[in-house]
């Protein structure tokens, strides 16, 4: 199978028979070669089992960052966010007044940091790193003279040994046992998290020390720390019994619209790209569908990763902070033995809503790029059976994400409103990077 | 209170007392002289399967072997041992000598009292005729069966009301012609529906979610089997675990969200089922990657096909290694239910192996032997019973190959030969090997329901073909009897006829042919 197949053929027709500028040629390549591993990644997301949503969004920065880096190595337009992500050094720089070929230094860039960050990928993931890494290679190297594929070759392995070297240090490198600890002290406390489900390697939470990793634009995983949830109290009439009864009130009285919103946002850890998958997708969609240059695409997919990334570590670290149980527990507990939610509740601790924060953090990225009233359609859960849904604006998705998880029963309302806050404090620090040369 | 979750390796069902286990099994590993040397090999299109068929196909009564090779040739082995004796096989030209297998499933398809095998391929599936005396020659042609040009990696066959030929299910995996992008590539299951003279132009049973296990089971006990499917969610978009009805002359349905049907979404890789709890309904056994499930069916909302995960309060999650000290996830694949200590309590097997060098789950992965208790629950034995091997697992069969009323155990292995071990006895217990006949068509009577009453308990298994990973049997249906050196036996045929109770004494094989005495072998 040929990975590049159409667009490719297009670009090198284009090339040879229709003598476009060669920049364009090479831009359009670049294009291909980009959609091609953020296709790839995104699949093998879904496809490897330690990716769950904090492990997916750290990569989602990573091949962001790589792709940046890459075609800002060579682009009069574009400032390396080298000195302005935590930890990340001056990159590898080109050789002045040699050529390179955009594509082959993206191609072999791209190619490293996903093959190593999914080294632990099954047989088949394996096999499609092969074969993407190979084609493409094929595709892309065709006709180039010899010292272009050299140097090109030799910059896109230097510029991925950098980042995978810094990615190194981020604490978030090693996943045991699908992230899921051997052991693991409960918290004291009815008002504490305890597993939910009866999946024997789920009755720990899932990543605790997530929270301790080193942030990629934020200063720390506390920056953006939140207030506490509403008291614990299994009072009738208490501010928490009221959420936990709306949260009942919104699964007794769940209109088809609302089941369809919860099961289009679940986007669950091996059954889906993820939650930060599910944007990066929104934004390869839409940068598709008004043919953004390749500049702005790596600029938003880098900005995008770092978002997600930072969101989960902000979100991962207040949940252990505040260690607050599922609706599905107090549920159980004080108002009704057998209620069930419409989705699967996620194994760990509630507040604030992990999907509610990389939301908001998504959509301060995506709305600075492309305005407040940007309107899209999303059909990235086609393939899974659910329609595409559409949106007025980056900000009516991550509300409607958000809001997902109080009509499928595994959020109360504070975990919801107060999630999209520290996105929105989150989002504001990869929103703030320079990308462009002043 | 503070509660620490300690679950290193070791920490599952296996911490008991010692006067919570079981009599435990003793099995001797006698690969080395039992003459099997088949190896389960090849590259990504055999990553699954690899399954084995153990069937008489010399009337001699000892169950022969025919092992799926991947890559390489297929192997069919003669059962030679003695009775009690050491396991001994040797290696045959049967004409089921055929490439790219990856599991078989013996029946007699054309009713003629001999077995034959369906051989599950990557390419043209094969239905072998049986020709007695251990000999197979192609069938597909002569009865119609169109084998296709699939990645078949599930099979099961059952008979519909009033029909001459049986009707087969072959699961299908993904497109193997995809390299770059094959998730949601999952290819179309068939279903060969038995006409007047053989197969009818296979069905496809769409949607398809890349079965790796298919089952024929009457669930609910209506006396129309459906088609339980284990899927494996690695490949499927949209996908989960489905029942097919089936309704003779009708198009296979799903049963729907609609009908009660839960979506349950899994690495399934195998089936094993059993009325493990004796209310009349079989439990399901799904094998899958760091955790397996053991639905119940909920009585209490029948119709409704609405199961319970029981197999965390049961202790049969097999979800890590028992023995060593890698706490990385287990693999299991091949399952099936059997009394290995003739206790009385069906016990459970589960062959165990690492898909392909995944770091993320267990590289040395012990097979499970795990022994019910009167309580319900199980207890570990795989270490101590003598069969942890830590090889790359597959496919595997437990029976009784030297019919010593013990149960032995085969197990494929990916890339490495295939182990058998046998069962050496456990203190006490007493058995039963029964063997159903009736005549034609369907002559193993496929879909009947075996009953034996022990104390006030009414053990029961279901007579089918299918399930297990790649892997199926036929032959001695096993029940242990504990302490009973006489139990009473009755066979519910195919059609729902109910056999009268027989008394039969322990410790012995019986023909339970319809309509006539159980005659002695």
């Amino acid at each position: 199978m040929r990975i590049m197949r159409h667009g490719l053929a297009l670009v090198l027709m284009v090339v040879l028979n229709l003598a476009a500028p060669a920049a364009r040629a090479d831009a359009a390549a670049a294009e291909e070669v980009l959609r091609t591993w953020l296709r790839l990644t995104l699949e093998l997301v879904r496809h490897t089992p330690t990716y769950t949503p904090p492990v997916a969004s750290r990569t989602f920065a990573y091949v962001g960052i790589t792709a940046f880096e890459s075609v800002a190595s060579g682009s009069d337009q574009l400032q390396s966010l080298a000195g302005q992500l935590n930890g990340l050094t001056v990159l590898p720089k080109r050789e002045v007044g040699q050529a390179y070929d955009e594509a082959l230094v993206l191609h072999v860039a791209l190619g490293a940091v996903v093959t190593d960050l999914f080294a632990n990928t099954g047989p088949t993931g394996q096999r499609a790193l092969a074969a993407v890494t190979e084609q493409m290679r094929a595709d892309v190297v065709a006709d180039l003279p010899a010292d272009v594929v050299e140097r090109s070759d030799a910059l896109g392995a230097a510029l991925a040994g950098h980042i995978l070297a810094w990615a190194a240090t981020d604490g978030g490198a090693v996943i045991d046992t699908m992230g899921f600890p051997a052991e693991y002290v409960l918290i004291d406390g009815p008002g504490h998290w305890v597993p939910t489900n009866l999946v024997r390697l789920q009755q720990t939470p899932l990543l605790p020390g997530w929270g301790t990793n080193r942030p990629f634009a934020m200063p720390a995983g506390t920056t953006c720390s939140l207030p506490p949830p509403p008291d614990y109290s299994e009072e009738p009439g208490s501010e928490f019994y009221a959420q936990a009864q709306e949260v009942i009130d919104f699964k007794a009285g769940l209109t088809p619209e609302q089941t369809a919103i919860a099961r289009f946002w679940a986007d669950d850890a091996m059954l889906s790209m993820t939650p930060p998958g599910h944007w990066v997708a929104i934004a390869m969609q839409v940068m598709d569908r008004d043919q953004a240059p390749l500049e702005t695409r790596v600029e938003v997919l880098a900005q995008l990763g770092i978002a997600v990334a930072d969101g989960f570590i902000g979100c991962w670290q207040a949940k252990f902070d505040y260690n607050l149980l599922r609706p599905i527990t107090y549920i159980r507990r004080v108002m009704d033995p057998k209620w069930e939610p419409l989705l699967l509740t996620p194994p760990f601790p509630e507040y604030p809503s992990g999907h509610s924060v990389q939301s908001a953090a998504a959509a301060v990225v995506l709305t600075a790029y492309f305005g407040a009233d940007f309107a899209f359609d999303d059909e990235s859960r086609s393939e899974d059976g659910l329609p595409p849904r559409s949106f007025p604006s980056f900000w009516a998705a991550a509300e409607e994400a958000a809001l997902s998880r109080l009509y499928g029963g595994i959020h109360f309302r504070a975990a919801i409103d107060l999630g999209l806050d520290q996105g929105r404090c989150i989002g504001a620090y990869a929103a703030a990077l320079q990308t462009r040369n002043q | 209170m503070t509660r620490i979750f300690a679950l290193l390796a070791g920490f599952c069902a296996s911490s008991l007392s010692a006067q919570d286990m079981p009599a435990m099994p003793v099995y001797v590993e006698e690969t080395a002289t039992a003459g099997i040397d088949s190896i389960y090999a090849g590259d990504w299109q055999y990553m699954v399967g690899g399954g084995v068929a153990a069937f008489d196909c010399n009337g001699d009564f000892k169950a022969d072997l025919f092992f799926a090779g991947g890559e390489a040739v297929a192997q069919f082995y003669v059962n030679q041992s003695n009775v009690a004796g050491p396991l001994q096989f040797a290696r045959v030209d049967s004409g089921l000598e055929v490439d790219a297998a990856t599991g078989a499933y013996p029946l007699d398809a054309d009713s003629d009292g001999i077995t034959d095998l369906v051989v599950l391929r990557v390419g043209e599936n094969l239905i072998m005729r049986g020709l007695g005396d251990c000999r197979f020659e192609r069938a597909n042609e002569a009865w119609g069966f169109d084998g296709g040009d699939g990645w078949s990696t599930a099979f099961s066959a059952m008979w519909e009301d009033g029909a001459i030929w049986p009707t087969l299910a072959v699961g299908n995996y993904i497109d193997r012609t995809e390299e770059a992008f094959p998730w949601g590539s999952c290819t179309d299951n068939w279903l060969h529906r038995g006409g007047a003279q053989g197969f009818e132009a296979p069905l496809p049973l769409t949607p398809s979610f890349c079965a790796l296990s298919m089952l024929f089971t009457d669930w609910n006990r209506s006396g129309t089997p459906s088609l339980r499917v284990s899927n494996d969610r690695e490949y499927y978009k949209g996908g989960q675990e489905q029942m097919w009805r089936l309704e003779h002359g009708v198009a296979p349905a799903l049963l729907t969200a609609a009908e009660g049907w839960k979506p349950l979404r899994i690495w399934g890789m195998g089936i094993a089922s059993y009325d493990i709890d004796y209310n009349g309904y079989p439990e399901y056994f799904l094998t899958s990657m760091a955790d397996n499930k053991l639905q119940r069916l909920v009585t209490e909302t029948l119709p409704l096909p609405a199961f319970a995960d029981v197999a965390f309060s049961l202790g049969v999650t097999a979800h890590r290694p028992y023995i060593g000290e890698n706490a990385r996830p287990s693999t299991a694949w091949h399952a099936q239910f059997e009394d290995v200590n003739n206790d009385g309590f069906a016990d459970l097997f589960v062959v165990k192996g690492n898909v392909d060098q995944m770091p993320d789950f267990a590289a040395e992965d012990p097979n499970n032997l795990l022994l019910g208790r009167p309580d319900g629950t199980y207890a570990e034995a795989g270490s101590l019973a003598g069969v942890a091997s830590t090889l790359i697992g597959r496919g595997g069969a437990v029976a009784d190959f030297n019919l010593d009323g013990w149960l032995d155990i085969v197990v494929v292995n990916r890339r490495v030969p295939a182990q058998i071990w046998r069962n050496t006895g456990a203190s006490g217990g007493h058995w039963l090997g029964l063997a159903l006949s009736q005549p034609a068509p369907n002559t193993a009577a496929i879909g009947a329901w075996i009953e034996v009453r022990r104390g006030d308990v009414v053990m029961r298994r279901e007579i089918a073909v299918g399930g297990g990973h790649a892997s199926g049997q036929a032959g001695w249906w096993h029940f242990g009897l504990g302490d009973l050196t006489e139990a009473e036996v009755r066979v519910i045929w195919p059609d729902g006829t109910e056999g009268a109770w027989e008394m039969l004494d322990a410790d012995g094989f019986f023909s339970l042919s319809r309509g006539q005495a159980a005659q002695s072998n």
